[in-house]
């Protein structure tokens, strides 16, 4: 019944330098109350910077209402779309009455004069979202809460049919996230507005929304109703973290916790690992292992390289080689010690070439003793040893039964899962 | 604001009535008293076209960079209008057609903007910051202030008179032709100006917000940068480089009349151009019959003024 408001078909999009969006396509029809969700960076916002024409897609098209947004006139799209912003900046002493509006901008011609029925809408918006009183006040001098109620104002004096709101509330006190949310909801009701909600806050989304859209390194991941969308192994894939979703006893909305007990910060480590890494590509697993509990050595390393000061910093052992050299017999054979004393040995995404190849053989000597080791994935992109001898020897390994690895959610996953015997 | 206007006429008349020859009206009688008044009312008309030039140029600049520091010198426009100028004035150029000093000055000042542009832009892969635009601005008009202060010292006897006449920034009336080349083009730039006053309101809240509220925002700022470039070239052209008006006239208005630019710009041309005729009343008058460049007064007379006005309404001036 109701028309499709907003519709991507396969987007992709970015910057200059950088692509964002990478063959994203969903629709939202009239009426809906849709909440965009996903990490930091997932492309959240360059999402909504697409459906506003800021940023022009490289492929795909985005329509609003049936037209191509791209080509729509400004004031046109501005009558279809409103953006919220994060937080309005406004750097001159504007009066809270000047700054809505900016809302009729769109739709006067250069010269513009208000009419009294710009004048109307103006006044209108300014009452439904309770600032009237303000509105000879400096927008400066208001509150967070006031300050975003403002920009609501000003968007509603658009007449948009469709708003997006971009991480406008969550930064917001709670009782004023819940004053703006209520505006949004009645307008979603009463108006048939079409909402889009950028939001951080997962509980919140899925308590307004009717649909979540799940963005992950710029795709779409998930498209449903929040209890579709909000399951454990999903959200912990996606959030690189362990959460857990249940519904809420008072309300019956759900619920997402992250689970900070689980973590074991003392006392003696369950498991011990032993790390593989270099050139960087351990600094976060150090971190995570050690704040989830496990013990930690590592090596061989180089001095100098950013992973043997991060171990460091987190003391945590390190077999160290002299800087830039290949690793010798005694550093190796003290890295055999330490493999010896561990439960699980891991393999970062370090490239390996002639000088650290022996690590790997360390590994696979571990691996014939029946240690389980674990290898990031994708090692033959990083193999510049002779002959491929690093990526055939992980071959080897695999084939012998060492598990592989992408994400560090992943690998904590499979070493909690396999509790040594 | 009433008081303001009013106060207006009542301030170019008592300018009318001051100068190095006495205070009063001279005697139309006679032909020197003719002379006289009608030297100090083409000043006053000189006076006026720059200050307003200069102000509603730094109100513009001051919107489209959302920055209190934005105004034709920092961003190098002055400068390379200036250059443009000195290098026209010494070729000879300048006397060839009214329109060809302010055109010549035009140009160089939009080619100087784009240089800076490009300057604060590298490395940046798209837009540039308002801090490296300015830092490339200030760069870029010391670099033309050089290569002005070279040409004067290396021309010859004859195009220095000219040159070191226009460059003391003072508003001895240029021929009529010049002048009324020069209201032309001030008009165009005021009213192109005031016509962008709503979109400009918008553009206050960021180039992002403009667009979703559906102005064409591109458009916009290269539109007001060129009319902004225009009144600031065209107010070198005709005086010289007379500062401080375009930065500080934008704030003392917007702190007593407020940041709507639909009234900011008119108001602040007025200002600007009364401020100027005073200044410039003082100038030939204080230590009559030797005449101080206006530029000395302007921030010697007026700074402490306005900093009593702004010290009181710093609040309204600029909020961030």
């Amino acid at each position: 019944m109701a028309g499709e408001a907003l519709t991507f078909r396969d987007v992709t999009a970015g910057y200059s330098h950088r692509r964002v969006l990478d063959g994203v396509s969903f629709a939202v029809r009239e009426g809906e109350f849709v909440s965009l969700i996903g990490p930091n960076g997932s492309g959240k916002s360059t999402l909504l910077k697409t459906a506003a024409a800021l940023v022009k897609p490289v492929a795909g098209s985005v329509e609003l209402f049936g037209q191509d947004v791209c080509t729509l006139r400004p004031s046109l799209r501005a009558s279809l779309l409103g953006v919220v912003p994060q937080k309005l900046d406004a750097p001159m002493a504007f009066s809270v009455a000047e700054i809505v509006m900016n809302g009729r901008v769109g739709s006067m011609g250069l010269l513009g004069r208000l009419s009294p029925h710009d004048h109307d809408l103006v006044e209108r918006a300014m009452i439904y979202t309770d600032v009237l009183d303000l509105r000879n006040r400096y927008f400066g001098e208001l509150s967070g809460g006031e300050q975003q109620r403002v920009a609501l104002a000003m968007v509603l004096a658009q007449e948009p049919r469709i708003i997006m709101l971009d991480e406008s509330i969550s930064h917001l006190d709670i009782n004023h996230r819940n004053e703006v949310l209520q505006i949004l909801l009645n307008l979603n009701r009463e108006q048939q507005l079409t909402i889009v909600l950028v939001s951080h806050d997962l509980t919140l989304s899925a308590s307004v929304s009717d649909r979540l859209l799940l963005m992950y390194e710029g795709r779409l991941a998930a498209d449903g109703a929040p209890h579709e969308v909000l399951r454990p192994d999903l959200l912990g894939r996606v959030y690189d973290c362990e959460l857990q979703v249940r519904l809420d006893p008072f309300t019956g909305s759900l619920q997402v916790t992250g689970n900070l007990e689980g973590r074991k910060m003392s006392g003696s480590p369950a498991i011990r690992t032993h790390v593989v890494a270099g050139g960087g590509s351990g600094i976060e697993l150090y971190r995570r292992l050690v704040l989830e509990g496990f013990g930690v050595t590592t090596g061989v390393l180089n001095q100098l390289d950013s992973d043997a000061e991060a171990a460091r910093a987190l003391s945590i052992p390190a077999v160290l080689e002299q800087p830039f050299s290949a690793v010798g017999q005694e550093a190796a054979d003290k890295a055999r010690g330490m493999v010896a004393e561990a439960d699980a040995l891991i393999i970062t995404h370090v490239p390996f070439g002639s000088g650290n190849l022996v690590n790997l053989q360390i590994a696979d000597e571990a691996l014939r003793q029946g240690l389980r080791v674990f290898i990031a994935r994708g090692l033959e992109d990083r193999d510049y040893t002779e002959y491929k001898a690093a990526s055939r020897l992980a071959a080897d390994m695999t084939a012998r039964g060492a598990l592989s690895w992408q994400t560090m959610h992943e690998l904590i996953m499979k070493l909690q899962q396999q509790q040594p015997t | 604001m009433v008081a303001f206007l009013a106060a207006v006429p009542l301030l170019l008349v008592l300018s009318l009535l001051l100068g190095p020859s006495g205070i009063g009206i001279p005697d139309l009688q006679t032909p020197s008293g003719n002379a006289i008044l009608s030297l100090r009312f083409s000043r006053l008309l000189m006076g006026l076209m720059t200050g307003a030039a200069l102000s509603a140029s730094g109100v513009v600049f001051q919107a489209l960079l959302r920055n209190p520091l934005a105004e034709p010198y920092v961003l190098g426009v002055s400068g390379g209008a200036g250059l443009g100028a000195t290098i026209s004035i010494l070729a000879g150029a300048s006397l060839a057609l009214p329109f060809s000093l302010p055109v010549i000055a035009f140009v160089s000042a939009v080619l100087t903007l784009i240089l800076v542009y490009a300057i604060a832009s590298q490395g940046t892969g798209g837009q540039p910051s308002v801090y490296s635009l300015i830092l490339a601005g200030v760069i870029v008009s010391a670099i033309c202030s050089s290569i002005i202060m070279f040409l004067v010292s290396s021309a010859s006897v004859e195009g220095l008179h000219n040159v070191i006449w226009w460059m003391l920034g003072s508003l001895q009336p240029a021929s009529s032709s010049q002048q009324l080349a020069a209201s032309l083009l001030v008009s165009i730039g005021l009213i192109g100006s005031w016509v962008l006053s709503r979109p400009l309101n918008a553009l206050v809240l960021g180039r992002d917000m403009a667009h979703y509220q559906g102005i064409n925002a591109r458009l916009i700022i290269v539109l007001g940068l060129l009319l902004a470039t225009l009144l600031a070239a065209t107010a070198v052209s005709l005086s010289g480089m007379i500062g401080f008006v375009g930065l500080i006239v934008p704030h003392v208005v917007r702190a007593s009349f407020g940041p709507d630019h639909r009234k900011l710009i008119p108001l602040s041309a007025l200002g600007g151009g009364v401020f100027l005729v005073m200044c410039d009343a003082l100038a030939r008058t204080l230590i009559a019959p030797v005449e101080i460049p206006v530029g000395v007064v302007t921030a010697l007379a007026g700074g402490p003024f306005f900093l009593i006005i702004l010290q009181k309404r710093m609040k309204q001036a600029w909020i961030s």
